[in-house]
């Protein structure tokens, strides 16, 4: 029945023959059965283990979020000078992991990259739990978390104000909320058909109604895959510009304030960058483990994380020269309190944290280079924790060394994480893996439906039928 | 089945045809577009590439749909920005100007894309006639696979076209077709269940009646205090006055001043304040702050009283004193002493000796005396001081006539202005028995400011002059007033 020729490595280039995206003879059945079979078996006990870890880490979490909404903002470290201590850190982190999901479902779609298909729905998924994640630190640090709507343009009778629509605070706000409802309903719309799989192929009675309600009838009627072609398309349309837009808003929080460090133009491409360069990292580490836990390899091939790692080796380097590239306008800028932001960052007190960085997101991309590095899961696991890391340690490189000192020697201070602040950064990695265990436990988390559609068609029997051939010419 | 039930044959809706491979689908789908039938649709499990033109599908109008809401989300955008920034809240900010275009456009940008988003979504769903829950195709059990691995072609019976036998030839002769089915109605009734309604029906009313009784508490005004779950700033911890602090050492919570220093904008001129010259080169600021201030007392009585009239050490050290002038209260001379303790009543070396010199007390009131002045001293006389001494001065207020009405032993009457004490008596000194009081009277420092005691001190005299006086003293344009009064 299969026609498809085994492949057993993948990552070889022959220009005279296309790789194929799905190697191991499947056909549509099989890749049903493979991705159905993810969810439709027993729940393992590593899921258990794992779920129990992320669940302590959310209940860590939520008690902290309570003592802190219960006693004050005051619980933090934020203080004098350096007011924009972890939230403003553990928020820029999670939003750029979000973005390799919306880069990888709507700008590699755009590209025509079908090699998107295998991991689309991992890394949209990805993409919503970490804006929810992302949400969460904006959501607590304003103090007051019961007056949260006045962040929005909602009218009152009680208060004379209204949202500063020229202040980037409130810009992020639209860009993060409308980020977190486009990419939503983009990931929804996308699990649409995959949804109606798992409705027509469940015995339990529950999940039935549950798995029916959420795929809303969907038939695969041709007429409904035209629109939703159209859909499709025009979403990755929309979302494009407004992934890069995010990620360029979230840096106008910095750019448009006056401080030395943060009042520089190359901030929005640089922070687009490296939103990317963390995301793909976060795809890495979480594929690299799902792939080999749920049978996956056949469907996201070596050849997929290789292409993963190329980005990864990319957008390495565009921060890497992005940091270089402060260092030179610093310089040549010739402002001295800017001169000194950047050698503070390198040479002051913060410069552990600055090489962390530095040899984290600059260096270790770079073995990449070696084909070895590219095609060894193992070796990229560890690779891409180190750019998580990195990625963690630029935000916070950025946020925290330009306040704790500016202009006055005599306003100057050392930033000092409470053990709160730890423990709400830590716990929001709780809730990122309780999200994700629980969607890979009952969501499809590999889009079916655009796997299929990019698999070589089988033998048909119309090309056995000269007539047939004649009427389909 | 429920057929059985209705006992009535289910009716015939579509044929279906049923392929393993997409192209045998697309080859059929050509030859039924090519025989004629257009309410046809097939099935796939995924998109397949040149459906469309084979069931000669039209291009979906969606496009359209997203840029006229996405367009519409940009004006929305534009002009909430600008009716509520640049109109109805016109604040500057950061010398912001109110309306400024490039200032705005993340946020327009940002509406533009959530509008057509929403309208792809919408539209896509609402075009598809999602959700349809109930479908006849869902009752047949091969067309489960139809999001698997199968692929499905079907023909409606009320296709003009379609006739019953010739049809179903059409199908089976197609190639690569494994089977053709036949699609029923769904004859389950069409009504929804009464208990759906009934719940359907109970939720809404339940989720209707909080906001409409929010809606009304927001309208309406009431006469008991607003409900406040979140306390917000309307309680927190703070000192309150006369209350203990557990912050301070010495327990209070209105904290004393510094000793040696001046408040801003508190500084007074001492002369102004305590009515005595200081010495030259003396130790002027010292003067006028203790007047007002005891540290040192402060510090080691925290719970007491901070007045310093109560707490002063010249009552406890000059206690020779301070009998003689609560035995002797209708007397002068003891009256002219006992202030001479409270005067400096932190310097308690001067206050300990009974022998102290008279201070150098100002002659005439260090303000310029005018009609408003003089009103104002009036003013304030009546209002603090005539309750005892009188509203012409004689120490014969309503306060004390009471007093002497039942009796009162303790009552010392209070003084007459008129005497020739007081009126030999210099303003510094008048001013200082206002501000500390004598006897039984109390100070008026912390009631009356210095400027008005001043003005009671310059009334005081207006009045002293109104027994005091001759006709010669008036000028000739208020006696001819007087005159035309008095007749």
């Amino acid at each position: 029945m299969a026609t498809v020729n085994e492949v057993i490595d993948t990552t070889i280039d022959d220009p005279g023959n296309r790789t194929p995206l799905v190697i191991g003879g499947h056909d549509y059945g099989s890749i049903t059965r493979l991705v159905c079979g993810i969810n439709e078996s027993k729940t393992p006990i590593a899921w258990y283990i794992g779920m129990l870890m992320s669940l302590s880490l959310l209940g860590m979490l939520g008690g902290l979020v309570g003592y802190l909404i219960f006693t004050g903002v005051g619980v933090w470290g934020n203080n004098n000078p350096v007011y924009w201590g972890f939230p403003i850190v553990n928020f820029v982190f999670w939003v750029g992991i979000g973005h390799a999901g919306t880069l990888i479902s709507a700008i590699l779609f755009i590209f025509r990259q079908n090699w998107r298909t295998s991991i689309n729905r991992f890394a949209e998924a990805m993409t919503i739990f970490a804006v929810v994640c992302a949400g969460l630190f904006p959501g607590i640090h304003i103090g007051r978390v019961w007056v949260f709507y006045w962040l929005f343009p909602l009218p009152s009778l009680q208060l004379a104000m209204w949202p500063q629509f020229r202040s980037p605070l409130l810009w992020d706000v639209f860009a993060v909320s409308t980020y977190a409802t486009v990419s939503l309903i983009f990931w929804y719309t996308g699990m649409i058909p995959d949804l109606a799989t798992l409705r027509d192929r469940t015995d339990n009675k529950i999940l039935r109604i549950v798995y029916s309600v959420l795929s809303l009838g969907w038939t695969g009627s041709a007429r409904a895959w035209s629109r939703y072609e159209k859909a499709y398309t025009l979403f990755a349309a929309l979302a494009a510009p407004l992934v890069l837009s995010v990620h360029t808003i979230v840096s106008f929080d910095f750019a448009v304030s006056q401080l030395p460090g943060w009042h520089t133009t190359i901030f929005p491409p640089y922070f687009v960058a490296g939103a990317v360069f963390s995301g793909f990292g976060m795809v890495l580490t979480l594929m690299v483990p799902a792939r080999q836990w749920f049978g996956l390899k056949d469907v996201v091939t070596l050849r997929h994380l290789e292409n993963v790692c190329k980005i990864l080796l990319a957008t390495g380097s565009m921060v890497g020269y992005a940091y270089a590239m402060e260092f030179f306008i610093a310089w040549y800028g010739g402002n001295m309190y800017e001169g000194f932001a950047f050698i503070n960052r390198a040479f002051g007190p913060y410069w552990w944290a600055y090489w962390i960085m530095v040899s984290c997101n600059v260096i270790s991309p770079q073995l990449f280079w070696f084909k070895v590095c590219r095609t060894t899961p193992w070796l990229m696991f560890v690779i891409s924790i180190f750019v998580n890391i990195g990625m963690w340690f630029e935000r916070f490189v950025i946020t925290v060394t330009s306040l704790a000192r500016d202009f006055l020697p005599s306003s100057w201070g050392m930033f000092e994480p409470t053990w709160v602040d730890y423990g709400m950064l830590i716990g929001s990695f709780g809730l990122f893996f309780t999200l994700f265990l629980l969607f890979v436990r009952f969501g499809p988390i590999v889009a079916m439906a655009e796997v299929k559609s990019v698999m070589p068609h089988p033998h048909s029997p119309v090309h056995d039928d000269p007539q047939a051939a004649a009427d389909h010419a | 089945m429920s057929e059985e039930a209705n006992n009535t044959e289910p009716k015939l809706i579509g044929l279906m045809a049923q392929f393993d491979d997409p192209d045998s689908l697309l080859a059929a789908c050509e030859k039924v577009r090519k025989a004629g039938y257009t309410k046809t649709d097939a099935y796939t499990p995924f998109p397949l590439h040149g459906i469309d033109e084979a069931l000669g599908i039209k291009p979906t109008i969606l496009p359209w749909i997203v840029l006229t809401l996405g367009v519409m989300g940009g004006f929305a955008g534009l002009g909430l920005q600008y009716v509520t920034n640049a109109d109805w809240y016109p604040f500057i900010i950061s010398a912001k100007p109110v309306w400024s275009l490039p200032a705005n456009i993340p946020v327009i940008f940002e509406l533009v894309i959530l509008h057509s988003a929403i309208a792809v979504f919408i539209g896509m769903l609402f075009l598809n006639k999602l959700p349809t829950f109930s479908n006849p195709l869902f009752r047949v059990p091969e067309f489960a696979r139809a999001t698997d691995d199968k692929f499905f072609l079907t023909i409606d019976v009320n296709d003009d076209k379609y006739k019953p036998n010739k049809t179903r030839e059409l199908l089976d002769g197609l190639i690569g077709q494994t089977d053709v089915i036949e699609v029923f109605e769904d004859p389950s009734p069409a009504e929804l269940p009464k208990i759906i309604k009934f719940v359907g029906i109970a939720a809404t009313v339940v989720a209707v009646v909080p906001p409409i009784l929010l809606w009304r508490a927001y309208y309406q005004t009431s006469t008991v205090p607003r409900i406040n779950p979140i306390r917000d700033m309307d309680v927190q911890l703070r000192g309150d006055t006369q209350t203990i602090s557990p912050v301070f050492a010495d327990g209070r919570t209105m904290r004393p001043r510094i000793p040696g220093t001046v408040a801003r904008g508190e500084w007074v001129d001492p002369i102004m304040l305590t009515g005595i010259v200081p010495e030259i080169g003396g130790e002027q600021n010292v003067i006028f702050l203790q007047e007002e201030d005891t540290p040192e007392e402060g510090a080691d009585k925290p719970a007491e009283d901070e007045k310093p009239a109560e707490d002063k050490p010249a009552a406890e050290e000059a206690e020779g004193q301070q009998p003689m002038a609560d035995d002797a209260p209708a007397e002068d001379k003891p009256a002219e002493e006992a202030p001479a303790a409270e005067e400096k009543p932190a310097d308690g070396e001067a206050a300990a000796e009974p022998e102290e010199p008279e201070p150098n007390w100002v002659k005439i009131a260090p303000i310029s005396v005018t009609k408003a002045t003089l009103e104002r001293g009036r003013q304030r006389y009546n209002i603090y001081c005539s309750v005892c001494h009188g509203l012409a001065g004689d120490g014969d207020g309503l306060v004390s006539q009471r007093a002497l009405q039942l009796e009162q032993p303790t009552w010392i009457p209070p003084t007459n202005l008129h005497t020739d004490y007081l009126l030999t008596q210099p303003d510094g000194k008048l001013y200082n028995t206002i501000t500390h009081g004598i006897r039984k009277m109390k100070g008026y420092g912390d009631q009356i400011p210095a400027e008005d005691r001043w003005a009671i001190v310059t009334y005081v005299r207006a009045l002293q002059k109104t027994r005091t006086g001759t006709p010669e003293e008036i000028p000739a344009v208020e006696m001819k007033e007087l005159e035309i009064k008095g007749q």
